[in-house]
């Protein structure tokens, strides 16, 4: 037996044999799986964005999304509009509505669109394309923003819906592989209630963002004017991912709230 | 600039001992002399130098949703992310098995130093850890993801050469029998990771945007200061001028 | 069967994994600062661990001995990709929570290291019983300093207040007590170990190194 396994032949029959094996298995159930996939993940962007703009089940202190059957219809109802903006060094080059978009990308919904993606297309000098989407609740406008940063481990992400003033009305964040218990608590209902108020630029118009900052001695939050929220303890590079993430993405969408105030 | 701030922030504020606590397992088993650690040491910087740039490639050009567009256009909606576990595992484990039978050939006394190191690192969480924190991370180019790799294999040396000189000292102390080997080696692991902490304020201070507002704020301090100035000037005079009349 | 119940039984505490086999450490880092995910991490190492030692062990006589770890190495993550991808399409909610824990098994070395160590010389129903015993004895430490580092970094257990409202200042807290955020960070779960590892040991002298 021994030496039979130990041939090189044998060796290279068995590898090719295997990643063969491997491979078709794989990729077999990877396309069996993949549209349930691509719908569960439709449906949660849905679910994220409502949640943003206050639509949401939550109980008790648990952040709790709509059902899954409910979303795309309250998503409909409540998403006035998909408004994709396309940006270059702080300036908006043009503006497109969801119809707009979806006639130019093969019925692609703007939610759909690629945040890293557009990202990576800044990064190498190409205009990038920002979706904000604007809510109606109660009378209420809210804009929602995506936003994409880096936390400990992985990838971390969000929205944030806004008012008109860019005063935060609602976030939510998610994040691919922090901590348990330590980063993985940014998308604990704790942490991005305490957002809820905070202003994103100072009374003099300037953008300064939301820090989450160590014991900035207000752990109740109730100065909502000064830029902080109040970090989780052991969790710093993932609180510093969210501050980051918050500051460069928001920053790309003040041009659009400045011509909304005109 | 930024080879040299991800050089030093893999090595100290990111080390894969301290603060991600990968190839955990091999730190603590092979710790026990100098001599030895540094071998794997040595082992896990040259096997993550090799296999961080070669999965980058294979991460750029195969697994990336949409990477395959340099094939042709109709292949671009392909996604082959689902397989980037497996193609990492299988670019390390073949990489080892590689550099074992080449350095055995051609450098028999290299070979002999390193070559008992080499099968232990396929199964070192540290160099899968490197692979998926260069895919998760975003690293750009190559010659960021080699100097990534580089570094990340320089701070896990730099971790396993600092414990095993500890635990070489520490046999000579009264260490209270049940702690002794693994029970003292796990606390000091602590205390140093502790002490690694203190890195993360490396680095973190200064951000791309940071540096116009602090201008505007220092103008601004100025004006207050002229302000100042002016209102202590105006009361000087004021109370010149009280003296005068 | 006393030997094959010893296969169970060993792990938990004489042989432990993380203890004395030095496997699986990162892990046992990196997710326990909650109870919770110490629960969840265990289990998922248990499936994995019992399933992978099984397979592993029915093709023990057909593995060439040259690429054996690239072949172990690409079982593990065959079979998680696959749990991963299947929940992902079935149980979306469910692959939200565990999706954490994924990278984590496939480079858990305390997987390997029973493939290599056991399951590539036994016989299936040997190998099943040998990963379960590794995985329990595995959880049983995750359980332990998860149940510690939440208790006293956050004052909850599962997620419940136990000790009190620290803002509020009720129960234990309005005596003055303060959740030492200290033991959420990772370097402590390193210290809690060596304490455990310190009480095991001087409870049976056998196992202290000189």
């Amino acid at each position: 037996m021994e030496q039979r396994t130990d041939k090189n032949s044998y060796t290279i029959i068995f590898a090719i044999a295997m990643v063969l094996v491997v491979g078709v298995i794989l990729a077999g159930l990877f396309g069996f799986t993949k549209p349930m996939i691509t719908q569960n993940e439709e449906i949660e962007k849905q679910q994220n964005i409502l949640y943003a703009m206050g639509i949401n089940a939550n109980e008790g202190t648990s952040a709790n999304f709509v059902s899954t059957k409910e979303a795309p219809a309250l998503f409909t109802e409540n998403i006035k509009e998909q408004i994709v903006l396309e940006v270059k060094d702080g300036k908006i080059l043009s503006q497109m509505t969801r119809q707009e978009y979806m006639d130019a990308n093969n019925g692609q919904e703007p939610y759909l669109i690629d945040i890293k993606k557009q990202k990576t297309n800044a990064k190498n000098g190409m205009s990038r394309k920002l979706p904000l989407f604007v809510g109606e609740k109660d009378g209420k406008t809210f804009y929602i923003a995506p936003i994409r940063g880096k936390g400990l481990w992985d990838a971390i992400w969000g929205y944030v819906a806004l008012d008109k003033d860019m005063v935060v009305q609602g976030a939510y964040f998610d994040h691919k592989g922090e901590t348990p218990g330590l980063g993985a608590n940014i998308k604990q209902r704790y942490f991005m209630d305490d957002f809820i108020g905070e202003h994103l630029v100072s009374e003099s118009g300037v953008f300064k963002g939301i820090t989450v900052a160590k014991g900035n001695a207000d752990p109740k939050n109730e100065d909502k004017t000064d830029n902080e929220v109040d970090a989780i303890a052991g969790a710093t590079i993932t609180g510093d991912g969210v501050t980051a993430m918050i500051k460069k993405d928001l920053k790309l969408y003040l041009p659009y709230f400045e011509t909304l105030k005109n | 600039m930024e080879h040299l701030e991800l050089f030093f922030k893999s090595i100290f504020i990111d080390n894969m001992v301290f603060a991600t606590f990968l190839g955990m397992c091999s730190y603590l088993a092979v710790s026990k002399k100098v001599s030895t650690a540094v071998g794997l040491g040595a082992a896990v910087i040259f096997v993550l130098a090799i296999t961080v740039p070669l999965n980058w490639l294979l991460d750029q050009y195969i697994l990336q949703p949409g990477a395959l567009s340099w094939l042709g256009d109709e292949y671009a909606a392909y996604d082959l992310s689902f397989l980037s576990f497996i193609m990492f595992i299988a670019t390390i484990a073949t990489m080892v098995q590689l550099v074992e039978i080449i350095v055995e050939k051609f450098s028999p006394s290299l070979y002999n130093s390193l070559g008992i190191f080499l099968p232990l690192i396929a199964v070192n969480c540290a160099i899968l850890g490197g692979s998926l924190f260069m895919q998760s991370r975003e690293i750009e180019t190559l010659a960021l993801a080699l100097n990534y790799g580089v570094g990340s294999g320089i701070g896990w040396f730099l971790a396993i050469l600092a414990i095993a000189a500890i635990r070489e000292k520490i046999r000579y102390s009264n260490v209270p029998p049940a702690l002794r080997g693994l029970g003292i080696t796990f606390i000091i692991t602590g205390l140093m990771a502790i002490g690694f902490m203190s890195f993360g304020g490396m680095l973190t201070g200064g951000e791309e945007e940071a540096k116009p507002e602090v201008k505007t704020a220092v103008i601004e301090v100025k004006k207050e200061d002229v302000k100042k100035e002016k209102a202590t000037l105006k009361a000087d005079l004021e109370i010149a001028e009280n003296i005068n009349k | 069967m006393g030997k094959d119940s010893r296969l169970i039984l060993d792990p938990l505490a004489d042989n432990n994994p993380i203890t004395i086999q030095v496997l699986g450490i990162c892990s046992a880092l990196a997710i326990t600062a909650e109870l919770e995910a110490s629960i969840v991490m265990s289990i998922s190492v248990l499936f994995v661990l019992g399933i992978g030692n099984v397979v592993i062990s029915l093709m023990r006589n057909i593995i060439p001995s040259k690429i054996r770890i690239i072949v172990q190495l690409i079982v593990v993550a065959t079979l998680v990709i696959i749990v991963d991808l299947v929940l992902k399409a079935y149980a979306y909610e469910l692959s939200k929570t565990l999706s954490v824990f994924v990278g984590l098994i496939i480079t858990n070395c305390i997987i390997m290291g029973r493939f290599e160590a056991f399951a590539l010389a036994n016989s299936p129903y040997r190998s099943f019983l040998d990963g379960i015993g590794n995985a329990l004895g595995y959880g049983v430490i995750l359980i332990i300093v998860g149940f510690f580092r939440e208790l006293l970094g956050s004052g909850t257990l599962l997620g419940f207040p136990v000790l009190g409202d620290p803002i509020e200042k009720t129960g234990l807290y309005a005596f003055g007590y303060e959740n030492n955020g200290f033991m959420l960070l990772s370097p402590m779960a390193l210290i809690v170990v060596g304490i455990i590892i310190w009480i095991q040991r001087n409870r049976n002298k056998a196992l202290i190194e000189d």
